[in-house]
């Protein structure tokens, strides 16, 4: 059975034109693509690639020039498609002089939420991304970060089924940004579809299921992430450490497959994983310091 | 009162009112749509004009589906705006103003009239600080969440665009509201405070009547005599002949006695009888029965109010009868509800002058905290229009377009309307920009004929353009003068319903309606993210 497409795009082009309508760019080109409910999918591409003009295409912000976009069954001119979407920007242009129980207590408002069920959201959400030291603190004293925090939680005060993101992790550290993609994990675990673009490939790769492409505004790669980076020419083996000799001895075996030993070495942890396990291991023993050893002294 | 304000006749007047608003509202609509369609028929084919429709049943869907809770959140987040922006900083330069005010007012005035500065120069100064900082917000609020992209957040919510709009103008009249509701109480306690021992606030409560002149020879006339005044706001009789001015009022519940409160001007041909003023009659007329009821006559206090009182049983010496008779002032004289009172002055070769404001029957006095916030309350009015004007033209222009828009209409709508009218009508001499300019440049003023030729007929028909586009103008843009109520405060008057507060009401609610139209349609049609 085929799973129900949440948003269907068919040869959507944007062209922006000046003051005179002359055209001045061409965004898209004849785009189509397909996101299913329940997926992660990922828009990647280059700066001035298409993904955040898509993005406003969806939300209705900007118009299209040619083609269809039907989002959650509904056209994206239809404002009562919002009901059930969430949107993170790529900045949070959020209300500055607002705290941050007010910002969630104003976009609950705007979802027609009675006042118990705005409340009741709001500590949930500032639980969920960490802000309730900072809950009446105004956003303009807010850190990039926070910032981001707060542009998260206001785009899931309503519970939606469809999340779309811009940058997600764009301004926020390391532990931020493992936060970030852990919820989003385990928004796909209830079932929310979300659609993400981000220039941090990394990121995309951690959490997406599928990825489109986008270079100046055309769709060049589409598919599920782990298809698309397979090198089905290679075979990776990880085994316990071998000794020299015993690694003469897979050479040989190899060559009598007519295969080859193509790299050999220490496997490396990614920065990332080092990085939350020494931020892991300062939160248990907060007194310990680095001592560099004798070598490093000379 | 030296100004004349026709009562505003909205229900009861079809051609001034309602018909004029739908005419004008209608007819403007009618035409944006009709051009909308033939445009889009013209680039887009048959597709075109059903788009148009779309909206135009989409728009209809959105102002049947508003939300009152997600208006009120918009609102919310305005108030809050404007507090944390410290709008309410006006307030200091307020009281500021209202510590040191007292040294600057002149206190060697006559008594009546150091109240009426205080009055006036309390209401304009609530009116002066309010409006300008309530015009620059809203002028600016839109503009600068669409730049910031806040809107984006909420625009990506089911929030409709008349909805912002809505909320936009609530929440600023909201807190209009609040600053002018302050300042006014601190006016009214600073204006009490103001009130010489020798002198009282008070607030007549007038009923005015219809004029109309007789000349020297008994016949009708619509004005008096011009003595050579520039100001031709007073028509003038002259004494010692048949010549009166003849009041009729409206009155239609029965009293003991009647007042009558009156305002007139001497014009002296000669010096008259040293140490009196001049001398008049008031003549009660039924003219019906052809009854003519002159009373006592009495000497008029230039520059003065001159109060008289009428007793319901006159009574008189008849001419025709030669006989002293007395009359019942509601059974044998009022005619028909309306009063008709002829004034004449006795002093042959001196001249009274009067208008229509001059001479009215003065009903009991009301409390002058009344017409005082009335005079508030139509300072919020005019703040609510201003507010209007500033979100709507947000909507389509950046901050400072929208500012100087909504400046200009509220400039031209309290200034300059009368000029333009007079412009338009071919009362005000020297032509249209074009021909003011070439008679400026060239030293022909504008009692000179002009050349005639083709280039003289080729300035005139560009400023007949001009001139075109200023009629629409005067169609589009109100006449603010009603909202000012502060100089019948200030005069002792209450403020009229139908006057002042009343069409100040009609004004601001017929503009409310085009102003939501336009507003939602330009958010609604415009990419909010376009560069």
């Amino acid at each position: 059975m085929e799973t129900q497409s949440v948003i269907q795009i068919k040869n959507l082009t944007k062209i922006y034109r000046d003051f005179w309508g002359r055209k001045k760019v061409r965004a898209l080109n004849s785009l189509s693509l397909d996101v299913k409910k329940g997926e992660v999918f990922g828009l990647l591409g280059p700066n001035g690639s298409g993904k955040t003009t898509t993005m406003k295409l969806l939300l209705g912000l900007l118009f299209p020039t040619e083609g269809e976009i039907s989002v959650l069954g509904k056209p994206a001119s239809d404002v009562s498609k919002n009901e059930r979407i969430g949107y993170l920007p790529e900045e949070s242009y959020l209300y500055r002089f607002l705290n941050a129980e007010e910002t969630l207590d104003f976009y609950g408002r705007l979802f027609d939420m009675s006042a118990q069920q705005r409340k009741e959201r709001s500590n949930q959400l500032i639980e969920l991304v960490g802000l309730q030291n900072a809950r009446k603190r105004q956003l303009k004293e807010y850190s990039k970060g926070m910032t981001r925090r707060i542009g998260l939680a206001q785009a899931l005060i309503n519970d939606p089924d469809l999340i779309l993101l811009d940058e997600p992790t764009s301004g926020l550290d390391p532990l931020g940004s493992r936060d970030m993609k852990d919820l989003i994990v385990k928004l796909k675990n209830e079932g929310k579809t979300v659609v993400m673009c981000s220039h941090l490939l990394a990121d995309v790769q951690d959490v997406c299921d599928r990825i489109a492409i986008l270079y100046a505004g055309e769709l060049k790669e589409l598919g599920r992430v782990e298809d698309l980076l397979k090198e089905q020419h290679e075979t990776e083996l990880l085994t316990s450490k071998l000794s020299p000799e015993a690694v003469a001895d897979v050479e040989a075996v190899l060559a009598k497959h007519n295969a080859k030993l193509l790299r050999h070495g220490h496997p490396t942890n990614s920065l990332e994983d080092l990085f939350l396990k020494t931020v892991q291991k300062s939160q248990e023993r907060p007194g310990q310091r680095y001592v560099p050893t004798a070598t490093e002294k000379t | 009162m030296n100004f004349d304000a026709k009562p505003f006749l909205l229900f009861s007047n079809f051609d001034n009112g309602l018909l004029h608003w739908l005419r004008v509202f209608g007819g403007f609509a009618g035409v944006i749509f009709a051009a909308t369609v033939l445009i889009s028929l013209g680039i887009y084919g048959v597709s075109g004009p059903v788009a148009v429709m779309g909206r135009v049943r989409q728009g209809l869907h959105d102002f049947l589906n508003l939300s009152p809770k997600r208006i009120w959140a918009i609102a919310w987040l305005t108030i809050i705006e404007a507090v944390r922006r410290k709008a309410l900083l006006v307030f200091v330069v307020f009281a500021f103003l209202m510590m040191f005010a007292g040294w600057f007012l002149d206190s060697d005035l006559r008594a009546d009239l150091q109240v009426k500065n205080a009055v006036s120069f309390a209401l304009t100064t609530v009116s002066w600080l309010t409006i300008p900082v309530l015009l620059l917000l809203s002028c600016w609020g839109i503009p600068e969440d669409i730049r910031v992209r806040s809107l984006h957040t909420v625009v990506t919510k089911p929030v409709r665009r008349n909805e912002i709009v809505m909320g936009r103008i609530l929440g600023f009249s909201t807190v209009a509201a609040g600053i002018v509701a302050m300042m006014g109480v601190v006016g009214y306690v600073w204006v009490l405070r103001q009130v010489p021992n020798n002198a009282s606030l008070i607030c007549r409560v007038p009923v005015y009547g219809t004029l109309e002149f007789l000349d020297n020879e008994g016949n009708i006339s619509e004005k008096g005599i011009n003595t050579g005044d520039i100001w031709e706001f007073r028509s003038y009789i002259e004494g010692g002949t048949k010549a009166s001015a003849v009041y009729k009022f409206p009155i239609d519940t029965p009293a003991d006695q009647i007042k009558l409160e009156s305002r007139f001007e001497a014009f002296r041909t000669h010096k008259g009888r040293i140490g009196q003023s001049l001398l008049v009659r008031y003549v009660l007329v039924n003219p019906t029965k052809e009854l003519r009821v002159p009373l006592d006559s009495f000497e008029i206090q230039e520059f003065n109010l001159n109060e008289q009182f009428i007793d319901r049983k006159i009574s008189f010496y008849d001419e025709g009868n030669k006989d002293k008779r007395t009359v019942d002032l509601f059974d044998d004289i009022v005619d028909q509800n309306s009063l008709t009172i002829a004034v004449q002055c006795l002093d042959s070769g001196q001249y009274l002058g009067m208008s229509r404001p001059d001479f009215f029957i003065r009903l009991p006095d009301r409390s002058f905290a009344v017409g005082y916030f009335k005079a508030v309350f139509g300072i919020f009015l005019l703040t609510v229009f201003v507010i209007s004007i500033g979100v709507t033209s947000s909507t389509f222009v950046k901050g400072p377009i929208a500012t100087l828009l909504t400046f200009s209409v509220l400039l031209i709508g309290q200034g300059f309307r009368e000029f333009m009218i007079k412009l338009i009508t071919g009362v005000q001499k020297g032509g249209g920009p074009i021909e003011s300019w070439y008679r400026l440049v060239t030293h022909m003023n504008d009692t000179l004929e002009l050349p005639d030729n083709i280039g003289v007929k080729i300035m005139q028909g560009i400023d007949n353009v001009m001139l075109g586009g200023l009629w629409l103008m005067q169609h589009l843009i109100p006449d603010l003068s009603s909202f000012v109520m502060s100089p019948y405060v200030a005069n002792g008057f209450d403020v009229p319903w139908s006057v002042a507060m009343l069409r100040s009401l009609a004004v601001t609610i017929g503009y409310l309606v085009p102003c939501l139209l336009v507003g939602y349609y330009s958010l609604t049609l415009r990419e909010l993210e376009a560069k």
